[in-house]
């Protein structure tokens, strides 16, 4: 039988090329700098690009999810856990960290798909506060309002990445596999996400089996939010309740909103902007969410594709 | 018993706190169809506003009280009028406005007063003693306007003309608008209603709780909590689960401590938002 809707001929797209050798390339950049400020910008820019990313998933079926801090948790704390049990391989760790958050989602997608616009915002906005309080109520697991310090650093092929050189090259990794699996995803389901998007009764009456896709997506996105815990807690060597504050999806939504919602390229450049926006401000650092707020304002006003899309639609109009 | 009675008064007290922040989100949700993240804003805005108003300008807390109406209600016109107005009907677009307005608020507060708490304390003390129970005179006061200010809402609501067309366009915002009911004045309109009420409840218990830019994200949760209880846009509803959830919460806070009362609530409303999504007194759920 034929497909509804065709596969996409080329598995990655020009934009999904682009993002893929972005993270590439910013392998080469831990090599060129010893500078403590840079490794520090490139740590929380490559969490935030991770946690982005799983956001911009579900948003590709007009689906916007507050529960990636939720899913980071348990990627962060599956790592944390695993660490207190001297389980530190980095190939390990990884698959835990991605795993074990998407299987986690597989039920709750169950439930929360049922839901769709104003009411999926609100759920996932109830399952990260849950999360929050879950990792307070549940010391003997989770350590507590304490969290777990002291994890050991994770090994790679037998080597302990242990500084900040390497902290970096790690982060560097965890982005470039989320960028793969969230662009081999994205482009394989692209029409089925874009049909979705557009009009998801129309796209039902039609035959497309909505709830598998959004299913996927949801469990998919679960996992790379995971990984970006899992990134996080690498960094951080602690694994505590203050780093999956439900607030945290704000910041992961205006890095996809800002850099534009069309395109993989959108949380990337997003988050690259506004975390160096954020560290220009220095020890003003916490007037960052007034920067996140009016420009989602200016997005949402005048440029509705965000930067990568507005400037997409003026190179359109100059050709 | 003692404790048993006096968690129901503070039960009672935090309920009719709930219910006037519930009322303005459900409110502009069912009006306008706007998911409101800058609630818990206009919440803290009204609080500072007030303790502005007491410190710097030497103000009777009452008037104080009064301006933080004023201004919260006055940018809640602003804001619909100038921005909301022109996406009011892409529920996401609105979401994120109201997102973004909230940080920028939240920052705007942090600048000027800091990020410690601020010394704002209720002008008045003492308690009402009755046998071996006793209750905070602040509680009472703070209940008693609560409850003035939600039946004052009702009379807006179901007895003037302004509050029929509010109701109309909540109901059928075409067959309202046929009528002759114009959204460009009546949307403004409900949203600084719901916004004053925000500043109203800051003003009023901001004082008795804590005054920091802080504030507002638990207000926030505690509004998305009571709202999807009672039912999105629902105010009977929104009433209601608002006094379930004070009470709830005060109880389980005496005999169990922690949190684990709020983890009980948040996953009681996982569960209704999930499998009756119109809440306990909702009629239909908008796009769910």
């Amino acid at each position: 039988m034929t497909p509804l809707i065709p596969r996409a001929r080329f598995l990655l797209g020009g934009a999904e090329i682009a993002a893929i050798l972005v993270f590439a390339a910013a392998f080469a950049v831990p090599t060129m700098t010893r500078s403590v400020l840079v490794y520090s910008v490139m740590n929380q820019a490559l969490v935030g690009v991770v946690a982005a990313q799983s956001v911009w998933i579900m948003l590709r079926m007009n689906l916007l999810s507050f529960a990636s801090p939720a899913f980071m948790a348990i990627g962060g704390y599956t790592v944390a856990i695993a660490g207190q049990h001297d389980i530190t391989d980095a190939f390990v760790l990884t698959a835990a960290a991605f795993l074990l958050p998407a299987l986690v989602a597989v039920p709750l997608g169950a439930l929360v798909l049922r839901l769709k616009g104003t009411y999926f915002v609100l759920v996932t906005f109830v399952l990260s506060q849950i999360m929050q309080l879950l990792l307070f109520e549940t010391p003997g697991l989770t350590g507590g309002s304490n969290g777990i310090s002291g994890i050991p650093p994770v090994t790679f092929l037998g080597t302990e990445l242990a500084t900040n050189k390497q902290v970096v090259l790690f982060a560097c990794g965890i982005a470039l596999l989320a960028t793969i699996i969230t662009a081999c995803l994205t482009r394989y389901f692209r029409q089925h996400f874009a049909a979705i998007e557009e009009n998801e009764i129309l796209a039902e009456s039609l035959g497309l089996v909505v709830w598998r896709y959004k299913a996927l997506g949801f469990v998919v996105a679960a996992g790379i939010a995971g990984l970006a815990g899992y990134s996080l807690v690498t960094m951080l060597l602690t694994a505590h309740p203050s780093s999956f504050e439900s607030g945290t999806a704000v910041d992961f939504i205006a890095y996809t909103i800002v850099g534009g919602r069309a395109s993989i390229l959108g949380p990337v450049v997003g988050t690259a902007s506004l975390v160096y926006a954020t560290n220009l401000f220095g020890t003003h650092g916490q007037y960052a969410q007034g920067l996140y707020g009016a420009l989602i304002l200016v997005v949402v006003l005048a440029l509705r594709g965000g930067v990568v899309g507005t400037v997409a639609s003026l190179v359109r109009r100059i050709r | 018993m003692e404790q048993f009675l006096q968690a129901g008064i503070i039960g009672v007290s935090l309920g009719a706190q709930y219910a006037l922040l519930a009322l303005g989100f459900t409110l502009i949700f069912g009006i306008l169809g706007v998911v409101n993240f800058s609630h818990g804003g206009f919440y803290m805005l009204g609080g500072y506003v007030a303790f502005a108003c007491v410190e710097h300008l030497g103000l009777p807390y009452p008037l104080a009280v009064l301006a933080a109406i004023l201004v919260t209600a006055a940018l809640g016109w602003v804001f619909e009028l100038l921005l909301i107005e022109r996406l009011v009907d892409d529920h996401l677009a609105t979401l994120m406005l109201t997102l973004g307005l909230y940080l920028v608020m939240s920052t705007v507060m942090l600048q000027v007063f800091g990020p410690l708490a601020m010394d704002f304390r209720f002008p008045v003390t003492g308690a009402l003693r009755a046998g071996p129970i006793y209750a905070p005179l602040e509680n009472l006061i703070v209940l008693a306007i609560c409850l003035m200010a939600i039946l004052g809402l009702w009379l807006v609501l179901f007895r003037t003309d302004l509050g029929r067309g509010l109701r109309a366009l909540a109901d059928d915002r075409q067959v309202a608008m046929a009528q002759g009911l114009r959204p460009r004045i009546l949307f403004p309109a409900a949203f600084a209603l719901a916004t004053g009420l925000a500043g109203l409840t800051g003003a009023l218990v901001t004082p008795i709780l804590s005054l920091s830019p802080g504030v507002a994200d638990p207000v926030l949760a505690t509004s998305f909590l009571t709202v999807i209880l009672g039912g999105l846009g629902s105010l009977g509803g929104a009433a209601l689960a608002a006094f379930i959830v004070g009470i709830v919460e005060a109880y389980t806070s005496v005999y169990f401590g922690g949190s684990i009362g709020a983890l009980v609530l948040f996953v009681l409303v996982l569960l209704l938002l999930v499998f009756r999504p119109q809440g306990l007194l909702g009629r239909e759920a908008r796009g769910a």
